[in-house]
C-alpha cells in the first residue's frame, strides 16, 4: 500500500498533485473514504471500533449518532467542488479522447468562465494554474466534433460556460421599413439623435427645421451631415432627424454618428469609407467628473501661504 | 577716515553724476552710506567672483534698486474717433473688390433683364448710374456681401421674374401692386425689394424708398405734431422727411427735371408756380423746417390725374416695425401708434390700397426676422393672405379668441395686400451662383453636382444668405 498515504501530510501532498506517478483521478480512488476503508486514515496506535455491518443493524435500534460520509471523496480538500469537475472532466478526456476533433478555427466560439467567475460560481478559492490546466481540457473537449460529442461532454462543458454567451449575440441586421426609410441613432457626450434615411436629393430636416435654422454654426451643420459629404452622397439622400439633449456641439456629433448608422442600412459597402471618416465609432468621451478637494475636475484651489 | 557723505543729506549718494534713480554700479563703494556690502565687495584681496555671482550681488535691496512695472497706460493709442467715425464705419458699403476677378460671362443689367424668364439662373451686374441711385436710396446694405466680387451683381432669381412681372402687370393696368415679401432669415428679401429698385430705375419710375422702417419709430428723428389733425393727430418727422427728400432727389433727379408742376404751392417756403420742373420743387427743402410741406407738395404732385406721371414704386424695408405702437409720445403722454406718423400713414394707406397712382405702379415692403417685433396681427394677416392666395380656405389660420395683442390697424392695412414668400433657390440657381463665386476667385473647388449640393443642403436647403456664409464667409484652411 505505498501509493496510499497514510498521513494527513501525504494525504495534502497527493491532493495537490505534487507528486503524481498516475493520474489524478486514480489517486483519489485509491484514498476513497467509503464506509468499508475508513480505517485507513488511522495511526497504529489508535485501533478504531470493528465496522458496523449495516445489513446486520437493519431492524434494530438506530444509531444515535451515525457518521456521516461526504458524498465526494475530495470533501475534505481546499476545493473540493473544483476537484470533482476536473477529475470528471478528465476521466471524460480519457473515455472521448479518441473522438475526431475539429480544427480550433472551425469550433463554434465560445466564451468560457473566467477564473474570477469560476470562483464565484464554486465559492472557492480555486488556483488559477489549475484552473489554467482544467480549461485546457474543456477546450480539448469542445474541440470534439459536434455531431459526435457526447451528451456527458456538453453537460460538463456546460459548467464551465460563462451564463452570456456574447458571441451568440447576433447583430441585429437593420432593413429598410416599406416607405424604404433606414433609421440609424448615434450619441454623443449627452446627446442622442435618430436619424431617418430616404433617398431624395439631399434635403435635411432636423427637429422639424432645416439644417442652416437648427444649428447656427456653420462648423456644425457640416459635421452632422459629415457622413454624407464623406461618401459623396449629399444629393443622393434625404434626411429627418430627432435630436435631444445636450449642445449644439454635441447634437452634431451625435446626428453625424445616427446618420451614418442609418446610411450602412442602405448601403452595407460603405462602411470602410464611413470608418476611415471618422463616422462609425462612438466617442466615448464624457465630461470628466468633479472631484472633492478640487475646484473642478483637474482645477486644484489656489495655492495660498498659510 | 573723513565721512564720504554729508551729514545732512544721508540719504543722498555723494558723487555729483550719481542721482536717484539711476542704478548706482555696487562696485563703487559709496552707495548706500549704511551698508558695507557694497564696499565689502568691491574690497581687494577677495576671491574673484565670476560675472554672474557679480551680477546677482547688484540685485541686492539695499544697493537701491527698485523693481520697476511699465505701466501700461501710458501708450499712445492715438486718437480716438470721431463722433459717428464708428458708425459710419459699421454702415460702410464697400461695392467692389479688386482683388476678386472678373468674371467674363456676367452682363449689365438692362431694362428688360429682371422680366426675362429665361435669365432665371444668371447673374446681372449693376451698371454704374444704377449704383449711384441705389446708393442714394440706401438700396444696399452693409451685411450683404456687396465687398467680395469685383462688381455689384445679383442673382435672378424665379421669385425676383415673378415680383418684377406683377409689377409690370401692375403699370399695364394702370393699377397698383400691394405686394409683401416675406421669407426665412437671410433669404433675399431686400435683396428682392433691391431689384425691384433697380427695374424700377431702369424703366424710369419714380423711387421712393425707406431704407429702415425702424428709423421712423424708435424716437430717433424729431417729430412733431401737424397743425390741424385731430383725431387722430398725425405727426410729422421734419429732419427724416428733409434727409428722404434728398435721397429721392439724388436717385430719380433726371425724371424729375423732366416732370413739371401741374399746380402752384405757394405754401412753401420758396413759392413754385405751375409748369416748373419738380426738382425745383425739391430743392425748395433746404431745411428741415419745410420738409414736410414740400413732401406733401411732391406726393400730390406725383399722385396728379392726367400729368402723364411715371410709375411709382413705393418700398420700405423691415415692415414690422411700423406696425406696432412707436416710442415717440403725444403732448399728454400717451404712446403714439406708428400708423400715426405721416410718413408712415402714408405708405400704410398705399400698401392698403388707399392711394391711387396715375400711371399704376408698386407698394412693396420686406418684412425681417432678424431683429423685426413679433406683430401676431402681422403675421396672421400674412399668413391668411397666403392662405386665399393658395386657395386653401381649410386651412386659414384663424384669430387666438384669448389673445389681446392683436391690432385692428394693422389688420386692415394688411387685409388685401399680396404676400410673396422669398424663399429658397433650386439648385439650378445655386449652380449658377456657385459658378459666379468659383469664377470671382472666391469658392476654390470644381463646381459639380456634389459641390452644388452640399452647400445647397449646408444653406437649409438653398437658403440664399446660409449658403454664402457656409461657402464664401466661413474659413477654410
Amino acid at each position: 500500500m505505498a501509493s496510499i498515504p497514510t498521513t494527513r501530510r501525504g494525504l495534502a501532498a497527493a491532493m495537490r498533485g505534487a507528486a503524481r506517478p498516475r493520474s489524478l483521478e486514480q489517486q483519489f480512488q485509491a484514498m476513497r473514504l467509503s464506509a468499508k476503508c475508513s480505517r485507513c486514515l488511522s495511526t497504529e496506535s489508535f485501533q478504531a471500533a470493528p465496522e458496523i455491518d449495516s445489513e446486520k443493524i437493519q431492524g434494530m435500534i438506530q444509531a444515535r449518532h451515525a457518521r456521516p460520509v461526504p458524498v465526494s471523496p475530495s470533501y475534505f480538500s481546499r476545493t473540493s467542488r473544483f476537484n470533482d469537475s476536473y477529475l470528471a472532466l478528465d476521466k471524460l478526456l480519457r473515455i472521448y479522447g479518441n473522438l475526431p476533433i475539429i480544427p480550433p478555427n472551425a469550433v463554434e466560439r465560445v466564451s468560457w468562465k473566467t477564473l474570477d467567475d469560476f470562483r464565484h460560481a464554486v465559492g472557492e478559492q480555486v488556483r488559477a494554474t489549475d484552473y489554467v490546466k482544467c480549461l485546457a481540457i474543456v477546450k480539448r473537449l469542445h474541440q470534439i466534433h459536434p455531431k459526435l460529442k457526447p451528451a456527458p461532454v456538453i453537460q460538463a462543458l456546460n459548467d464551465f460556460k460563462r451564463s452570456v454567451q456574447a458571441f451568440k449575440n447576433e447583430t441585429v441586421k437593420q432593413q429598410l421599413d416599406k416607405y424604404g426609410r433606414s433609421l440609424g441613432n448615434g450619441r454623443r457626450k449627452s446627446s442622442s439623435a435618430r436619424a431617418w434615411l430616404v433617398e431624395g436629393n439631399g434635403e435635411v430636416l432636423v427637429n422639424g427645421k432645416t439644417l442652416a435654422d437648427y444649428f447656427g454654426r456653420v462648423h456644425d451643420r457640416e459635421t452632422a451631415v459629415w457622413a454624407l459629404h464623406a461618401t459623396g452622397r449629399m444629393d443622393k439622400y434625404n434626411v429627418w432627424a430627432r435630436v435631444e439633449g445636450g449642445g449644439t456641439t454635441g447634437q452634431a456629433e451625435a446626428l453625424t454618428l445616427a446618420i451614418s448608422r442609418a446610411l450602412m442600412v442602405h448601403e452595407p459597402a460603405l462602411k470602410p469609407a464611413l470608418r476611415r471618416a471618422g463616422c462609425v465609432t462612438r466617442d466615448p468621451r464624457r465630461v470628466e467628473r468633479k472631484k472633492h478637494g478640487r475646484v473642478k475636475a483637474r482645477k486644484r484651489p489656489a495655492w495660498v501661504k498659510r | 577716515m573723513s565721512a564720504t557723505n554729508c551729514l545732512r543729506c544721508l540719504g543722498r549718494p555723494a558723487v555729483a553724476g550719481a542721482s536717484r534713480g539711476v542704478i548706482v554700479p555696487v562696485f563703487a563703494p559709496r552707495t548706500a552710506p549704511f551698508s558695507t556690502t557694497a564696499v565689502q565687495n568691491a574690497m581687494p584681496g577677495k576671491p574673484q567672483k565670476s560675472m554672474e555671482h557679480q551680477d546677482r550681488s547688484v540685485r541686492v535691496y539695499r544697493a537701491g534698486k527698485k523693481m520697476k512695472i511699465k505701466k501700461k497706460g501710458n501708450l499712445d493709442r492715438g486718437k480716438p474717433p470721431a463722433p459717428g467715425e464708428r458708425k459710419a464705419f459699421r454702415k460702410k458699403i464697400v461695392l467692389s473688390n479688386d482683388n476678386a476677378l472678373p468674371v467674363p460671362w456676367v452682363t449689365e443689367m438692362v431694362a428688360g433683364s429682371l422680366s426675362d424668364r429665361k435669365q432665371v439662373g444668371t447673374i446681372v451686374s449693376l451698371p454704374p448710374v444704377l449704383q449711384d441711385q441705389l446708393r442714394a436710396t440706401e438700396a444696399f446694405q452693409p451685411t450683404q456681401t456687396w465687398g467680395l466680387f469685383r462688381k455689384p451683381s445679383t442673382l435672378i432669381r424665379q421669385e425676383s421674374v415673378d415680383l418684377i412681372g406683377k409689377m409690370e402687370k401692375a403699370v399695364e393696368n394702370k393699377e397698383t401692386a400691394r405686394i409683401v415679401l416675406t421669407g426665412e432669415k437671410i433669404s433675399g428679401k431686400s435683396t428682392m425689394l433691391l431689384q425691384a429698385q433697380s427695374h424700377a430705375y431702369l424703366n424710369n419710375w419714380i423711387v421712393i424708398h425707406f431704407p429702415d422702417a425702424q428709423e421712423l419709430i424708435n424716437g430717433s428723428t424729431e417729430y412733431a405734431p401737424i397743425p390741424n389733425t385731430e383725431n387722430p393727430t398725425l405727426y410729422m418727422q421734419q429732419n427724416y422727411c428733409l434727409k428722404l427728400l434728398q435721397s429721392i432727389k439724388k436717385a430719380n433727379e433726371k425724371i424729375f427735371a423732366k416732370l413739371l408742376s401741374v399746380s402752384s404751392h405757394s405754401e412753401l417756403p420758396q413759392n413754385i408756380t405751375v409748369n416748373q420742373p419738380l426738382l425745383s420743387l425739391i430743392n425748395a427743402a433746404k431745411e428741415a423746417e419745410g420738409a414736410w410741406p414740400v413732401f406733401q407738395a411732391l406726393w400730390s404732385e406725383l399722385n396728379a390725374q392726367g400729368a402723364n406721371r411715371p410709375p411709382i414704386l413705393l418700398s420700405m424695408d423691415n415692415l414690422p416695425h411700423i406696425m406696432k405702437i412707436s416710442e415717440y409720445r403725444s403732448a399728454s403722454f400717451d404712446k403714439i401708434h406708428a400708423h400715426d406718423l405721416a410718413l408712415v400713414k402714408l405708405f400704410t394707406d398705399a400698401l392698403g390700397g388707399n392711394a391711387r397712382f396715375p400711371s399704376g405702379g408698386a407698394v412693396i415692403a420686406a418684412t425681417n426676422r432678424n431683429n423685426g417685433p413679433r406683430i401676431p396681427s402681422m403675421e396672421l394677416a400674412l399668413k391668411q393672405r397666403l392662405a386665399v392666395q393658395n386657395g386653401d380656405s381649410e386651412g386659414m389660420p384663424v384669430k387666438d379668441p384669448y389673445f389681446k395683442g392683436y391690432d385692428e390697424r394693422v389688420e386692415k392695412v394688411l387685409k388685401t395686400v399680396e404676400v410673396m414668400e422669398v424663399n429658397r433657390i433650386g439648385k439650378k440657381e445655386a449652380r449658377g451662383l456657385m459658378e459666379y463665386w468659383a469664377a470671382s476667385g472666391l469658392l476654390r473647388t470644381t463646381v459639380d453636382e456634389q459641390a452644388v449640393s452640399e452647400k445647397w443642403t449646408l444653406g437649409g436647403g438653398g437658403v440664399l444668405g446660409e449658403m454664402e456664409r457656409a461657402a464664401l464667409l466661413t474659413m477654410k484652411i
